[in-house]
């Protein structure tokens, strides 16, 4: 029974059921049908009696949208929420709680919806403030009626929606060698081409950060090894001249003998040229090593979008057989291993091994030394993650073991997850494209919708009517946001758009990016399908087949109705595996309120990872490979395999390369491993067992426990957001 | 080499579907009882009663449940991984263990590794708990100590405890 009502502005005051009536009143005034008395009574009465004893305004308000909706008269509820939408729009007192919780500092969901993101700061506040500001600005100005719609009803959650406004693009694989051929203009300083291993590595650093400041997702080199290898041979010619100084003989003949590989040797014994030249090695090896902690650190440490986020970086790697590329991916590997500062372990760059058949995977294959090495740099350091090449849906028909530029043509992802690979506009490659802009669908809601249909055949195919109906939703939304988007100028995007972007050095400052933006693609995504499969069949794709054949139907649709808006729309639309960070507790809080607790469905605060297996279920690694694989052919925009391993991985790097095998045996496309790694803050000291609370070493309670969120790894927890941080709680090791 | 009867060879199918062991669980997946993922099945009872040991539950010779050894084979066959036989102390249970190793190598040829209690001279004296030995290919032996306890070692508890790699 409702006593008192908090007012917007905080006052609390009695409660007068009159309100009520007058509000439904208004909004059946404005239908054909108009008035009816004891409907308006019988919705007044209900929710007084069932009501709490103190609610706001924006709770009852709520409940009599819900009652509405539930009524007859569905006219007469969206009358209502439309009136809501414009009071809302005038009103605006939600703008001062939001302030006053940013500047607060509290920890709440809004600061902490980005676990990457240092909300306490000036700069990250300022850019909170801007966030929260522009999403409204969004809703009331930017969406159309039908998509405003669809996202207030929860059906629909628009990422990066802060950003919308200012017409940015997601995401981007760097062709890095443009940059280092050619040099760039970031800002106010030009930069040359560069010629040693060093220079190479800082332009790699500043290309991402620049480029991080035009987009609003994550920045991506896809080929380091063979954009980098050039600069080892260089660095190698200048300790050749700096010798030939020294000695006064020429050594030009050295400058291009060839290599098997750049190892260090001790060079005792050795006389003549055979001594200089080994010692050029010698001197280069470790000035790539340098140069590789250097661009980790850097990583680790610059700080870009007004100084509160490190760059969402990600390198992938591992197919270049040349002595040169052979040296950049060992000497990252050998940094990576060792750590940064004190030797805790880099969180970004995301590395990504580039599994081969015939190059980095099989014992008589050239680079498995070094994929041998990844393992073991995997089992303490959580990277490299997988990325297999020779997935059916990964292989590009032009490859070819002897084009020196092979790299064009290998896949290359994001280290979140998000795949750009096929293109109906042009050359099919991930180099100089990226995400235009993902939306993601709350399958769950639609799939509880249909919770009350008893006949199965009939609820299922009702569910797939209403999905129909999102999804157009979603793809039209997508298109306008795209609309909205070529309508940017390329100088807004200055590095982005003179030199990365595929196509993007044929505009003149002044024209609109619209003549290239289609090289980019539009996600549509999905979340909690366990959760849509327990409420549609009572069991979940892990435990059940019937359920995993449903999934795999409803995954397919969502594919192919994709293919048909690609030619509908004329751009490149993919399925996405949403991997939903902020978004894995806002859908599951609304739906509670909803439709309350459903157990399966709604009685954890977070929902399933897009096609994952619920991370609170038990099973084999080899059978969540088995259940998660066929989905990764489906879900072209980005999909990922996580693995949570049960021991200390370090002191078996086999249970690593175990796992790849189970991705190249299912024809998995991306996955990684999950493991407990805690580190002693205080003493250095390392393990892998559970819930560490103290140093076993020195005895400090000062713990670091590294854990993985959407793909990106994070310290402590304490930035993780409410939902995100149950689904921690919850996960189980595969065993 | 092996202490079956050639009545018992002519006969397999049927014997080892006869034939039971007595398991506590089967963890299939695991990355701590040797290399790689490995399926372990994890037998009961065990008579060394370690101080220190980190799973006394185990002890129980009548703990956990019956499976024949068939079963067991179409577990580890399903699983695909290599396999760790571990307790308790499986040895307690040599015959039919001998029975699950040479069907597991005849049948699948998969790697074994088996934890036990005993040394390995201990096992080599004995004529029935060195039984399975032809079959494994990694024995980890001895008695958890607790003075000797290092949590640094790789899949074994104390220091005293060894990683012996049969060669047949």
């Amino acid at each position: 029974m409702i006593q008192t009502v908090v007012k917007r502005d905080g006052r609390v005051v009695g409660f007068n059921e009159e309100k009520i009536r007058a509000a439904i009143r208004k909004a059946m005034l404005q239908t054909e049908k108009g008035e009816d008395e004891s409907l308006l009574q019988k919705i007044t009465d209900r929710i007084t009696v069932t009501g709490t004893d103190q609610m706001t305004v924006e709770q009852i308000q709520d409940r009599v949208e819900l009652e509405l909706m539930k009524s007859p008269r569905k006219e007469v509820a969206k009358k209502y929420i439309a009136y809501r939408d414009q009071r809302n729009i005038a009103r605006r007192a939600k703008t001062r709680d939001m302030f006053l919780e940013i500047i607060e500092a509290k920890n709440n969901d809004i600061t902490r919806e980005n676990a990457n993101m240092n909300t306490d700061s000036p700069a990250g506040m300022m850019m909170k403030f801007a966030s929260e500001t522009t999403k409204p600005f969004v809703d009331d100005y930017l969406l159309s009626p039908e998509v405003r719609e669809a996202v207030r009803g929860g059906y629909l959650h628009i990422h990066d929606k802060d950003y919308y406004p200012t017409k940015s693009l997601t995401c981007v694989q760097h062709p890095l060698d443009r940059i280092l051929k050619h040099g760039f203009s970031a800002g106010h300083g030009e930069s040359r081409p560069a010629k040693r291993i060093e220079t190479a590595s800082i332009i790699a650093c500043i290309s991402l950060e620049t480029a991080q400041n035009e987009m609003h997702g994550g920045q991506a080199i896809p080929a380091f090894d063979f954009y980098l290898a050039p600069f080892v041979r260089s660095s190698l010619i200048e300790e050749l001249k700096r010798l030939e100084e020294v000695s006064g003989k020429s050594l030009e003949h050295l400058y291009h003998k060839e290599l098997t590989d750049y190892v260090k040797r001790d060079i005792s014994g050795l006389e003549g040229e055979e001594r200089l030249f080994a010692h050029a090695v010698n001197c280069t090896v470790s000035r790539v090593h340098q140069a590789m902690e250097a661009f980790i650190h850097n990583m680790n440490t610059i700080h870009s979008r007004g100084g509160n986020q490190v760059v969402f970086s990600s390198i992938n790697y591992g197919t270049d057989t040349s002595a040169e590329g052979r040296c950049i991916i060992r000497e990252l590997l050998n940094s990576t291993y060792e750590g940064v500062g004190g030797g805790a372990t880099a969180i970004f760059p995301i590395q990504i091994w580039k599994k081969k058949r015939g190059v980095s995977y099989l014992p008589e294959d050239p680079n498995y030394d070094l994929y041998q090495l990844a393992c073991k740099v995997t089992a303490r350091r959580f990277f490299p993650n997988f990325l297999n090449l020779d997935a059916t849906f990964n292989q590009h028909e032009k490859w070819d073991a002897s084009d020196p530029e092979r790299y064009k043509y290998e896949v290359a992802t994001m280290g979140c997850r998000t795949r750009v690979f096929e293109n109906r506009f042009g050359e099919k490659t991930s180099i100089g494209r990226g995400n235009l802009s993902f939306t993601t669908i709350n399958i769950v809601r639609i799939a509880i919708e249909c919770m009350v249909i008893k006949d199965k055949d009939e609820r299922i195919s009702k569910f797939f009517s209403k999905l129909d109906e999102v999804l157009d939703i979603a793809a039209v939304q997508l298109c306008e946001r795209f609309d909205f988007q070529k309508t940017a100028l390329a100088k807004q995007f200055p590095l982005l758009m003179s030199r990365l972007w595929n196509g993007g050095d044929s505009l003149a400052p002044e024209d609109t990016i619209e003549a290239v933006i289609n090289q980019g693609t539009l996600g549509i995504g999905f979340i909690g399908l366990a959760e849509a499969l327990v409420a549609l069949t009572g069991k979940h794709h892990g435990e059940c087949e019937e359920a995993q054949a449903l999934g795999l139907r409803i995954v397919s649709h969502m594919r192919s109705r994709v293919n048909e808006y690609c030619e509908k729309y004329r751009h490149n639309f993919s399925v996405l595996a949403t991997p939903a960070e902020g978004l894995s507790g806002k859908f599951t809080a609304k739906d509670r309120r909803s439709f309350g607790i459903i157990p399966g469905v709604t009685d954890r605060i977070f929902y399933t990872n897009s096609n994952h297996v619920p991370v609170y279920y038990h099973c084999s690694p080899r059978h969540k490979a088995k259940v998660e694989a066929p989905y990764h052919e489906l879900t072209g925009g980005g999909h990922i395999f996580y693995v949570e391993i049960d021991g200390d991985a370090t002191h078996n790097p086999k249970a690593i390369s175990d796992i790849v095998d189970l991705m190249d045996r299912y024809n998995i496309g991306y996955g990684s491993v999950n493991h407990n790694r805690n580190r002693c803050m205080k003493c250095g000291y390392e393990d892998a067992s559970e819930n560490l609370e103290k140093c076993p070493s020195c005895g400090s309670s000062h713990i670091d426990r590294l854990q993985r969120i959407t793909g990106y790894l994070v310290g402590t927890t304490d930035r993780w957001n409410s939902a995100k941080l149950a689904e921690l709680n919850d996960r189980v090791i595969h065993k | 080499m092996t202490a079956l009867s050639t009545n018992e060879l002519q006969e397999p199918e049927e014997l080892l579907k006869q034939k039971t062991l007595r398991v506590i669980d089967i963890i299939d997946g695991t990355s701590v009882d040797g290399p790689g993922l490995r399926t372990s099945i994890y037998l009961a009872g065990c008579r060394h009663a370690c101080p220190g040991c980190h799973n006394p539950s185990t002890w129980d010779f009548a703990a956990g449940q019956d499976m024949s050894i068939a079963s067991l084979l179409d577990v580890i066959e399903e699983a695909e991984f290599p396999v760790t036989i571990s307790g308790g102390d499986p040895l307690y249970q040599s015959e039919g263990v001998t029975l699950l190793a040479r069907e597991i190598k005849r049948r699948l040829g998969l790697d074994i590794w088996l934890y036990t209690g005993f040394t390995i001279e201990e096992i080599r004296a004995s004529e029935r708990l060195s039984q399975p030995l032809p079959y494994i290919d990694t024995i980890v032996d001895g008695p958890f100590i607790e003075s000797k306890r290092d949590p640094s070692l790789h899949f074994r508890g104390s220091t005293n405890q060894r990683i012996i790699h049969l060669k047949h």
